[in-house]
């Protein structure tokens, strides 16, 4: 243990002042003009602070799931969604103590439905030691998936937060699966993931439902992040503690009141958010790819990645078929209906065929041009589309494009965008592209499908 | 004094009786003049008495379902004028004057020629083999794999064969309960130009669509195949071939067609449109075409973005 962090842990801890200044002493690094006597008697004390640092100061050392459980089980709440008339659940999650010690971190997806149905629904709290109270919304990040929460009296002591360890150290994701109980479950730091535009961290541990919103520790017990999501086995998610940081400072100085339109406020972030996105998307250089006769845009992120989709054709099928599908990985929660947006598609198909004549080709050619945008949306969701049809001149080529937009009806300014282009003019060959963006600010996405369009060149 | 005709009227068959004995009984009993053996009919029902001084007088002999004339139920009427209506139990009879005009002869369909599609079962038969060719074609043009006999088969079986037979089938059930015949020449004639038709049409409104780079065309020949084409179709075969009486043939053919067309239309994604005011997938014009063929010019990508400013949202569904 070195001096320095021995003297945090010290501080961490609460030890004496007097043996903290000892310490002190012992970290300067000019020579002594002291006795014999008195430099034993120094070694003795020293001998002695590592003793008792080594019985009290647990912290400092790595912690185990035991410890860290043991620190912080007052201070991880079940956050609850409940329903004003029936008094039961609606959904649960988790959340823990920062700021000031009044105020519960916790995922924005969490208490969402609060904000869709306010009239309906109220955001409470109840903890390990069975402390329980309502709480107020006091500020949201929708990009990162946070919402803070304020109590109407000091719940504890607030859990110190600390950036991320090295990739493979063991972290520990603490909260309420299932409504079974405050557990702890251990996994190792995957590291930042750029593909999720540095909002997610890979946690090599298994998350569950209810865990959502409740911490992520590092071994000396410090928040290095919130849970927040789940892919499968052992592969979840934590957003970075530096969004909540943010949040929290934010929320100092602008925190909601009741007359803030919650609803306009998220849809405001989430827009502000995608518009940032597809900013950088215009300002970067895309790289190409090429697909036949074509080059085209390739992977225009690191927040996309490009798969081949090339379905497996038949020994029998009289013509192939090349897909390349692209997606972003950076989504942003809507709300409750399990609505995602500021997804990112584009797909390219090239269908050739030596053997078809061209009634046969434009037979397959065409029923193969039915893509959609396939969030299924109810009408209180979403508008309908409204599409509008261009033959489009692109690198010299003649292409059936199409324009579909439909709107949210509770998120101002936010829409869907659908936009296809088929190749037309050859015999033989076809190709289409479609790029699909939802949730987003309609007219921003207009310099993004021409750079698209502007970044296709056909190869004779 | 001169005979007199009764036109008896069952299920829609019509059998004529002459009236020439002074005294005509009808009943059900196995004595009267004219038996009719109908359960609603009273064994001794009705008298037909012919006086020497040309009055024609009728008795109504039952208790129950008396007799009616003109729809009135009588004890003893004299009749007046003739065409007469008359009544017993569910049979329905006219009394006629043996002057009593007809409707004029109807030529038979094609007029018996033999050169006329309708003239000769040989043209239904070839008629028949184009459908199956037309089929034949259909199947090589959708679909993208190597040939197979088997494939080809199948797919003329159910998409050609079993459908026109099944139209076939249908449409002679129908006639046959309708007039009493089997038109099966007819019939196997009509139900192939009408197949060949579609098949033309079809090709011709989607050709539309790509050309205008609109979707009514299509939308329009889907309404108008199954809410006109069809029922002027049936129509027109029921008036010609059945010589039913226009009015009839045009209400029956609506009846006919229904069946067909309920869902079709209900099932098509245009109804479903307009029956439902909210659709989560876009409807865009994915249609393409070899030939190329459009009305619409070919912009520039700024032309294109300068226009796409202009595009609005769907409607918000109520």
């Amino acid at each position: 243990m070195s001096a320095a962090s021995a003297l945090a842990a010290a501080s961490a801890v609460g030890l004496p002042c007097g043996l903290r200044l000892a310490l002190a002493d012992l970290g300067r690094s000019e020579p002594y003009d002291i006795s014999l006597k008195e430099y034993l008697l120094r070694l003795c004390l020293f001998a002695a602070w590592i003793l008792l640092a080594s019985a009290f100061a647990g912290p400092a050392r790595a912690l185990d799931s035991k410890e860290i459980y043991q620190l912080n089980e007052d201070r991880v709440f079940q956050v609850r969604v409940l329903n004003r008339e029936t008094g039961k659940k609606s959904s649960i999650g988790s959340g823990f103590i920062v700021a000031d010690g009044s105020r519960l971190a916790t995922n924005y997806h969490v208490i969402s439905q609060v904000i869709l149905e306010p009239e309906l629904f109220y955001i409470s709290f109840i903890g390990n030691n069975g402390q329980e109270g309502e709480l107020k919304l006091l500020g949201l990040d929708v990009a990162h998936d946070l919402a803070l929460l304020g109590a109407d009296h000091r719940l504890g002591e607030a859990i110190e937060m600390s950036p991320l360890p090295p990739r493979g150290a063991p972290i520990f994701a603490m909260g309420n699966p299932l409504d079974l109980g405050l557990s702890i479950a251990v996994g190792t730091n995957g590291g930042i993931l750029n593909q999720t535009d540095d909002s997610r961290i890979l946690f090599s541990g298994s998350l569950n439902p209810g865990m959502s919103g409740g911490p992520t520790f590092n071994a000396r017990g410090e928040a290095i992040g919130i849970n927040v999501a789940t892919a499968r086995n052992d592969i979840s998610f934590i957003v970075p503690s530096r969004f909540l940081s943010a949040l929290i400072e934010k929320s100092n100085s602008d925190s909601y009141g009741a007359d803030t339109d919650l609803k306009e406020e998220v849809a405001r972030q989430a827009l502000a958010y995608e518009n940032r996105y597809i900013e950088q998307l215009l300002e970067s250089d895309w790289p190409s790819l090429d697909l036949r006769q074509l080059k085209l845009p390739g992977v225009i992120s690191p927040t996309v990645r490009c798969w081949d989709n090339s379905a497996k054709l038949s020994a029998a099928a009289r013509y192939k078929r090349y897909q390349i599908r692209c997606t972003n990985q950076n989504h942003v929660y809507l709300d409750e209906d399990n609505r995602f947006v500021g997804r990112l598609l584009y797909e390219y198909y090239w269908l050739e065929s030596e053997d078809l004549n061209a009634i046969q080709f434009y037979n397959l050619y065409e029923s193969l041009n039915k893509d959609q945008v396939d969030a299924e949306l109810d009408r209180d969701m979403v508008s309908n589309f409204n599409c509008e049809t261009w033959f489009i001149e692109v690198s010299s080529q003649q292409m059936k494009s199409n324009l579909c937009r439909r709107e949210y009806v509770e998120y101002r300014g936010m829409s869907d965008v659908l936009f296809t282009a088929a190749l037309t003019g050859h015999q033989d060959r076809g190709f289409f592209i479609t790029l699909i963006l939802t949730g987003v600010d309609y007219r921003a996405t207009l310099p993004l499908i021409r750079k698209f369009l502007e970044n296709t060149e056909w190869i004779p | 004094m001169d005979s007199l005709i009764l036109e008896i009227s069952t299920r829609g068959l019509h059998r004529y009786e002459p009236i020439e004995a002074e005294v005509t009984t009808l009943g059900r009993a196995l004595d009267n003049d004219i038996i009719l053996s109908d359960p609603t009919v009273a064994p001794h029902h009705l008298k037909i008495i012919r006086h020497q001084d040309g009055r024609l007088e009728l008795v109504n002999l039952a208790a129950v379902n008396p007799t009616r004339v003109e729809t009135l139920p009588i004890d003893t009427r004299e009749l007046t004028r003739l065409p007469a209506g008359i009544e017993i139990g569910r049979v329905h009879l006219q009394l006629l004057a043996r002057d009593n005009p007809v409707a004029e002869t109807r030529p038979l369909a094609g007029n018996g020629r033999r050169g006329h599609l309708f003239g000769h079962p040989y043209w239904a038969i070839l008629l028949a083999l184009i459908c199956i060719c037309v089929g034949a074609l259909d199947f090589h043009l959708n679909f993208y794999t190597s040939f197979k006999w088997s494939d080809l088969f199948k797919y003329v079986l159910r998409e050609t064969v079993l459908t026109i037979g099944a139209f076939v089938l249908a449409l002679s059930i129908l006639e046959r309960l309708l007039v009493n015949r089997w038109e099966m020449k007819q019939l196997l004639t009509s139900v192939c130009l009408v197949y060949l038709l579609f098949e033309g049409a079809s090709v011709l409104a989607f050709g539309l669509d790509y050309l205008l780079s609109a979707s009514w065309p299509g939308t329009l020949f889907h309404f108008g195949w199954y809410l006109a084409i069809i029922p002027a179709a049936i129509a027109i075969y029921l008036i010609n071939i059945s010589h039913i009486k226009r009015g009839r043939s045009i209400v029956l053919a609506l009846l006919i067609a229904s069946p067909i067309a309920a869902p079709s239309i209900l099932q098509s994604p245009e109804m479903q449109a307009l029956l439902d005011d909210f659709s989560s997938s876009a409807s865009y014009h994915n249609r393409l075409s070899y030939l190329n063929w459009h009305l619409r010019d070919t912009v520039s990508i700024d032309r294109f973005i300068e226009q796409a400013h202009g595009l609005e949202p769907g409607e918000i569904a109520d």
